[in-house]
């Protein structure tokens, strides 16, 4: 009876484990690190297909003795910041001046769309011709995918604020820069965070692509130069870094700033 | 002076003030644009390698496609058709993927969705997946299929499916319970539920992932057919590039532009409004 009672409260504590969301994460894992490796016991050649997952993290183990992923790790990140924080900051205040004026606002809106639809990678080609494989090219790159979002999102969000806002503004005697200030940029904050988040993730993408395709050292490199040099543990190595790189930059960084920005400045009615 | 006001009252008429105002203003960035890359070419500010005269990218058109044989050809993807060929194959990537990718990560998004244990499960996945899908994919993609067709196929394919997968998963759950239960108390069937209340109750969801799996996918397409291709726009831009033909990478980028505008405007756009309308969900004001 007594060890009943335990094991009751045992599969008890067991089964509130189990509602916690960490717990389904750690038994995910699990399951997927159980299914990855039987894969990879039960196909020809895995060291060149699918590696075990033991051998993947004896290779990061390796690289990190060695120095090299640290390095990539901090290349790929620096490269993402120092665009996109050029990106948005030239993008932010382009969209809003731009935004003063309706007529200029519905002058431009068309041409940032064009530009916002040719994506950054698109343009590569064009950019190595004029600054070869360098980094000045990767950075325009991730600078030219990360500017164009931003700025359409900034207008597009000016552009729905209620023209009787910037006229009372203006009744009261604001001037331009009052207007930008206190009406056009609140007013535009729900879209500029939306926008920030979307430039940041299309430059993430670029840059691995832009390294991979410039061969500049970082991770796109390193999971490039894997396929190349036929070590598939690097490549896996890469793309599990790749994939919590971004889900902790969006996850935790990115996607709170946005719902508080929203839940902050998204009351404008019309 | 009669004669264009009355061409512009009946140009106003036909397609609206509103309508024409727009489109005026907007084509004069446009303009603009045209304007000074023309007088760069005239002027020489920057070189002709670095940006060609707007003739040459025309004349591209005509060099790409000289030795074309015929309409048939054309279509068949011949290697002459130089322009043609990597358009289409880009194209009919993109619709391959679409057709496939779309349907499977929605029917399989909705049966996730539909159970709450399993969809806690599986969230965590299509996060994971979404933050990799595309670009990191490619070098893997080599190892396994090669250079070539299938590579870019899949690489569309990964993009397209996980983001239709997570989004449709996200807009079932989204679906309060109520509905469900007021459909099965009516003697509703399961199938009744998803083609009445989760079907639609996702739809803005799904709509949302849509429009964003067609700007990564075909983002991620350009990138794997420059990395991983043999064939495709992106293949194309990048090989005029490697020979320094830069009429025919600003011929190719333009191409690009204008296809996913398109399909963006006449494609995702109106779906989206109609969707708004059926059922007038997708914005919700906070």
């Amino acid at each position: 009876m007594q060890s009943r009672s335990k094991l009751d409260r045992f599969l008890w504590s067991l089964q509130q484990l189990m509602k916690i969301d960490a717990m389904n994460l750690v038994i995910l894992v699990i399951f997927v690190l159980i299914g990855w490796s039987l894969i990879s016991d039960n196909i020809a050649n895995p060291a060149r297909y699918l590696p075990s997952p033991i051998a993947v993290a004896l290779s990061s183990v390796d690289m990190l003795v060695k120095g090299l992923l640290p390095s990539y790790f901090s290349d790929t990140l620096l490269r993402l910041i120092i665009g996109s924080a050029i990106g948005l900051a030239a993008g932010i205040p382009f969209g809003l001046l731009l935004g003063l004026n309706r007529t200029v606002a519905d002058m431009f809106h068309p041409m940032l769309n064009f530009f916002q639809s040719v994506s950054g990678i698109a343009i590569f080609p064009i950019v190595v011709i004029w600054y070869g494989n360098s980094d000045v090219t990767v950075l325009i790159v991730i600078l030219y995918t990360s500017f164009f979002p931003i700025a359409f999102n900034v207008l597009s969000g000016v552009r729905e604020i209620p023209i009787r806002y910037i006229n009372a503004a203006r009744t009261l005697g604001a001037s331009r820069f009052q207007v930008m200030k206190d009406v056009l940029f609140p007013g535009a904050m729900p879209h500029i965070a939306t926008g920030s988040r979307l430039s940041i993730g299309f430059a993430w993408r670029a840059v691995i692509a832009g390294e991979m395709l410039a061969g500049r050292q970082g991770l796109g490199w390193m999971i490039f130069t894997g396929q190349d040099s036929d070590k598939t543990t690097e490549i896996i190595l890469g793309m599990v870094i790749i994939g919590f790189t971004w889900i902790i930059l969006d996850h935790y960084l990115l996607r709170p700033l946005e719902e508080r920005t929203i839940e902050r400045w998204g009351l404008v009615q019309r | 002076m009669i004669v264009l006001s009355r061409l512009s009252v009946a140009l106003q008429r036909r397609f609206g003030r509103q309508r024409i105002r727009k489109i005026a203003l907007g084509s004069v960035p446009f303009l603009v644009l045209v304007a000074i890359w023309h007088a760069n070419t005239v002027f020489e500010w920057l070189p002709p390698v670095f940006v060609p005269a707007i003739g040459e990218v025309w004349d591209a058109i005509f060099f790409l496609q000289e030795d074309c044989p015929g309409f048939v050809p054309l279509i068949q993807l011949d290697n002459d058709c130089m322009m043609t060929t990597h358009i289409l194959s880009s194209l009919g990537r993109v619709i391959l993927a679409t057709v496939v990718g779309l349907p499977a990560g929605i029917a399989l998004g909705i049966l996730a969705g539909m159970n709450r244990p399993i969809s806690k499960f599986l969230e965590p996945v299509g996060v994971f997946a979404n933050s990799i899908s595309g670009i990191a994919w490619i070098p893997l993609a080599i190892v396994w299929f090669g250079v070539g067709w299938v590579t870019t196929l899949f690489i569309m394919l990964n993009t397209i499916f996980w983001l239709m997968f997570f989004n449709s998963m996200l807009g079932v759950r989204s679906v309060a319970k109520v509905y469900e239960d007021s459909i099965l108390t009516m003697g509703g069937s399961r199938w009744d539920v998803i083609t009445q209340v989760y079907l639609p109750g996702a739809m803005p969801s799904i709509i949302t992932g849509m429009r964003m799996s067609m700007g990564f996918g075909w983002r991620a397409l350009i990138a794997a057919e420059m990395i991983g291709g043999d064939s495709g726009l992106g293949f194309m831009i990048f090989t005029s590039a490697a020979e320094f033909k830069i009429e025919e990478v600003f011929l190719g980028v333009i191409i690009m532009a204008l296809i996913f505008m398109a399909t963006d405007r006449y494609l995702l756009a109106p779906l989206e409004k109609w969707t708004v309308e059926r059922w007038g969900l997708v914005w919700k004001p906070t």
